[in-house]
């Protein structure tokens, strides 16, 4: 049996996940031993855009009709398909405020040439497609993807974590910035996996992984209330990530 | 890291670790029903094939290598030893799995956990199995026990119900079992397509119309979706059934199958140590039991 | 029981002598709370603490371990990786030696739990006296002193340190110490007695436990179960900071490129919506009041009718650790209340 063919796509997006496949230094090797990347266009310049792929990886929100007849183009050819980064798992940052005017948008950012422009409102991907795995993050973490690439090799998913960023938080035994610095942190109902990256460092949580399976973020919304912060700023510091982060 | 050989061997983490894996080899695969297949597994080592005893009812963790390990329902009996048959629905990530591995591949298994049916209790008297889809599979070890120990027990019945007869478990040697005069084996399908079936068609329930019972020495082992209960669990009732002799095999999520993980508790009760066999009893009183 | 008594000045020639049975640990402080760590130097350690983020749980069920590591063709090979190293806690509080005591329970059975058990074995423990907060009740859970569970434990009365000698390591740490340690006078039980005294009216928190079975049994269908399942965020962190909560999950994964890999532990929490998830789609806890409601009935009724006490300890830790403000006191107490039809 040949390797598996991959490819590795952006759309809208920072190019920050496709990234940190290629800062996998250590592990590069043995991944293109075990794989064998076809179209990676950040990372190659000859990409067979056409042949079938056991694996995409995509990148990147859908903001525009390119970005959606690209996404099928990839569907149609792969056979899994694997939603990389909050963008491309949850809209993204892009995805702020959905309910928006576009072309009232399009208008104030690029004037007249506004009205021209291919643009959307901000899409995951599972909007458009069938996803067969998310691996969330802002950037996602290397492990995350290594663990995917070594159980897809098997025939596998991976499992990563369905509980919140508190929970890891809490078992680094950090200090907890919402309760004891009054400090609104979104860990309680974003999904972990980083470690408490942010809270490990006296940050508090920005939701960038986007909300945990079994949020609450109605209850979290009160706690941050009765701490004195605005409902609408904290509900919209909730969504900055996942337009569905506040129910 | 330190691994097995280099540490002492008296070490009780790899003397006595309730959650080492022994490895099997899967020595044949049976596809039953589609996404129900048999696996028949047999211990690498001799010693262990030889020496691993389990009741009817009990349940061993089993192990896809890097995917996981979940509790499964031993479906062969005591009697028949030195290898283990397990009856599994392919339903999860871990099942998934084991679907891919073919004969000669290896699994882990550790057990046997559970409390099994009380078997003590139940010899001497009549036994009603009483089975819907897919729950023959952890009675089709206490059905074999029984049958193998015949005098231990009076009268057998086993009332066994499936959509269609191609979506019946053990269907060959449970048809097999109707023509024999010592045990009253009743099965039903709920339709019958292909007209090619010679039991009964009909709801489960209607086999009670060909069933001697004597509730007041008789045990009941049921299993089966919830309708199966549902219905079923009414009828014993109804027959005078003391609630303490209607049998119920349980499936929780189990992480260690010893009591530890906290997965399985019901109530006050953890399934893997005081079940996955409960009484009717039990059952109405432990909090979130059915 | 052996008791001795050492004066306070010579607690840091003691903490010097006690290292040679294993690596130092105790509270230090971190950003105004404190957290068991090992000591670079006696200095740090705290004695005078209100407790710890995480309880000592963390030496004996570590939040992460690898319990195998798989591969293919020589099976699981268990992980004896950091079980054989000698530690010494010192300064914890009866509450959290108690919880201990309750884990070696769970732990022990038909099943008793190498990891945990090896651990125990090799990590001692030298208690410490405290004074409660606004948020301990260990008096009430009868968690407020430890006949057991502990080498060495430490009564702060005055210019003393009364110390109660519990084991035979306990002993072996007083006499490679040698003559600083004095024997008890009459006197001294007069202090200790005071200094009880005193300590039992400083409690600021009381939980009536007596008839919490049955009051449980009677509020199955509370409705104060469904206001706090609208509150709880499922956040695990009373599970996580709990010196009883033992709840694991366990998660395979494999190595790039090769089918061997580790099964590995994790500390898990009964407010996950997957706690009770079977692989069939069946959650027989979905909703997260039934959740809330089972971390409760579990710690308060049902370890009654499995061990004959609560496991809840009075820590006050979940207190601490909830955003949500969910108090377990005051949860008994509302239960309470419904129950006392008489008094409406």
């Amino acid at each position: 049996m040949g390797k598996p063919t991959v490819g590795i796509f952006g759309l809208t997006g920072c190019a920050g996940d496709q990234l940190v496949i290629l800062n996998c230094e250590d592990q590069l090797l043995d991944l293109v031993a075990l794989i064998d990347i076809r179209d990676f266009l950040m990372a190659s310049s000859e990409n067979r855009t056409d042949c079938p792929l056991d694996v995409a990886l995509v990148e990147g929100a859908v903001l525009t009709n390119r970005d959606a007849e690209r996404l099928r183009a990839i569907r149609q050819r792969s056979n899994l398909l694997v939603a990389l980064g909050t963008c491309a798992v949850w809209g993204g940052v892009a995805a702020l405020d959905r309910g928006a005017d576009r072309s009232q948008l399009l208008e104030e950012v690029y004037g007249e040439a506004g009205h021209g422009y291919d643009s959307s409102h901000a899409q995951a991907l599972r909007e458009i497609v069938r996803v067969d795995l998310n691996i969330t993050g802002c950037p996602i973490e290397k492990e995350h993807f290594l663990a995917a690439i070594a159980a897809l090799l098997n025939g596998d998913t991976p499992v990563y974590p369905s509980y919140p960023v508190c929970t890891e938080c809490r078992m680094q035994e950090n200090n907890c910035l919402l309760m004891e610095r009054g400090l609104p942190c979104c860990g309680p109902v974003t999904a972990a996996g980083c470690g408490a990256r942010c809270p490990d460092l006296r940050v508090p949580c920005i939701g960038c992984r986007g909300p945990m399976a079994d949020a609450n973020p109605v209850s979290l919304l009160e706690v941050l209330e009765q701490k004195g912060f605005d409902r609408r700023q904290a509900a919209a510091r909730l969504r900055t990530f996942a337009p569905e982060g506040v129910a | 890291m330190l691994l097995a050989d280099e540490v002492a061997t008296h070490h009780p983490v790899l003397s006595d670790n309730p959650y080492q894996p022994h490895m099997a080899r899967i020595v044949r695969i049976y596809k039953m029903v589609e996404n129900n297949h048999l696996f028949t597994l047999r211990f690498l080592e001799d010693r262990l094939a030889h020496s691993f005893r389990h009741l009817p009812g009990q349940f061993i963790m089993l192990s896809v290598p890097g995917v996981g390990e979940m509790p499964i329902s031993i479906s062969s009996s005591p009697s028949r030893p030195e290898v283990l048959e397990l009856c599994v629905r392919r339903v999860g990530r871990v099942t998934n799995a084991l679907y891919r591995l073919k004969t000669n591949d290896v699994v882990g298994v550790r057990g046997p956990y559970g409390n099994g049916y009380p078997m003590q209790e139940i010899m001497g008297n009549d036994i009603l199995l009483a089975a819907g889809g897919l729950g023959m599979a952890p009675l089709r070890s206490l059905l074999w026990y029984a049958l193998d120990h015949r005098d231990r027990f009076n009268n057998i019945t086993l009332m066994y119900g499936a959509k269609r007869p191609e979506d019946m478990l053990f269907r060959e040697e449970l048809t097999a079992l109707v023509d024999r005069t010592d045990i009253n084996c009743l099965l039903t399908v709920d339709a019958d397509p292909g007209g090619t079936w010679k039991n009964h068609v009909g709801l489960l329930p209607t086999l009670f119309d060909h069933a001697k019972i004597d509730p007041l020495h008789s045990y009941a082992a049921v299993c089966g979706p919830p309708v199966v209960y549902k219905f079923i669990l009414q009828r014993l009732l109804d027959l005078g059934f003391p609630k303490n002799h209607i049998l119920m095999s349980l499936e929780r999520r189990m992480k260690c199958g010893v009591g530890k993980c906290g997965h399985c508790s019901i109530g006050y009760k953890y399934t893997c140590l005081q079940g996955p066999i409960f009484t009717y009893w039990d059952a109405i009183n432990l909090p979130e039991m059915i | 029981m052996k008791i001795l008594k050492l004066p306070k000045e010579k607690l840091d020639l003691f903490a010097s002598v006690v290292q040679q049975f294993g690596e130092l640990h105790a509270p230090v402080e971190q950003d105004g709370k404190f957290v068991f760590r090992r000591l670079t130097r006696w200095s740090d350690a705290r004695l005078e603490y209100d407790r710890t983020l995480l309880p000592p749980k963390k030496y004996f069920l570590p939040p992460r371990e690898t319990m195998f590591r798989y591969r293919p063709g020589e099976g699981f090979l268990p992980n004896t990786e950091g079980l054989d190293q000698r530690l010494i806690l010192f300064g914890v509080h009866a509450c959290d030696v108690y919880a201990l005591n309750i884990l070696d329970r769970v732990f022990a059975g038909k099943f008793p739990d190498p990891y945990y058990q090896a651990r125990r074995k090799n990590i001692g423990i030298i208690g410490i006296d405290c004074t409660p907060d606004k948020h301990c009740f260990c008096r009430s859970m009868r968690a407020d002193f430890v006949d057991h569970g502990f080498d060495l434990f430490f009564y702060d009365t005055g210019d003393y340190y009364q110390v109660l000698v519990g084991t035979a390591l306990g002993d072996d740490m007083v006499l490679a110490t040698g003559s600083v340690f004095e024997p008890e006078e009459a006197a001294d039980i007069d202090d200790y007695k005071r200094r009880s005294w005193n300590k039992r009216r400083s409690f600021q928190l009381d939980v009536e436990i007596r008839d919490l079975p049955e009051i449980f049994e009677m509020e199955y269908q509370s409705e104060i179960w469904d206001d706090l399942g609208g509150r709880c965020l499922s956040c695990g962190s009373c599970s996580m900071v709990c010196p009883t909560c033992y709840c694991y999950d366990v998660v395979d994964d494999v190595e790039l490129g090769s089918r061997g890999g580790n099964r590995t532990r994790a500390w898990d929490s009964c407010l996950f919506a997957n706690h009770a998830l079977v692989a069939s789609g069946e959650n027989f806890r979905g909703p997260r009041a039934s959740r809330i409601k089972f971390r409760f009935y579990h710690k308060q009724r049902g370890f009654v009718a499995e061990y004959g006490r609560p496991s809840c300890v009075g820590c006050g830790r979940c207190i601490t650790a909830c955003p949500v403000s969910i108090d377990v006191v005051q949860v008994i107490d509302r239960l309470r209340r419904v129950q006392d039809v008489a008094s409406r």
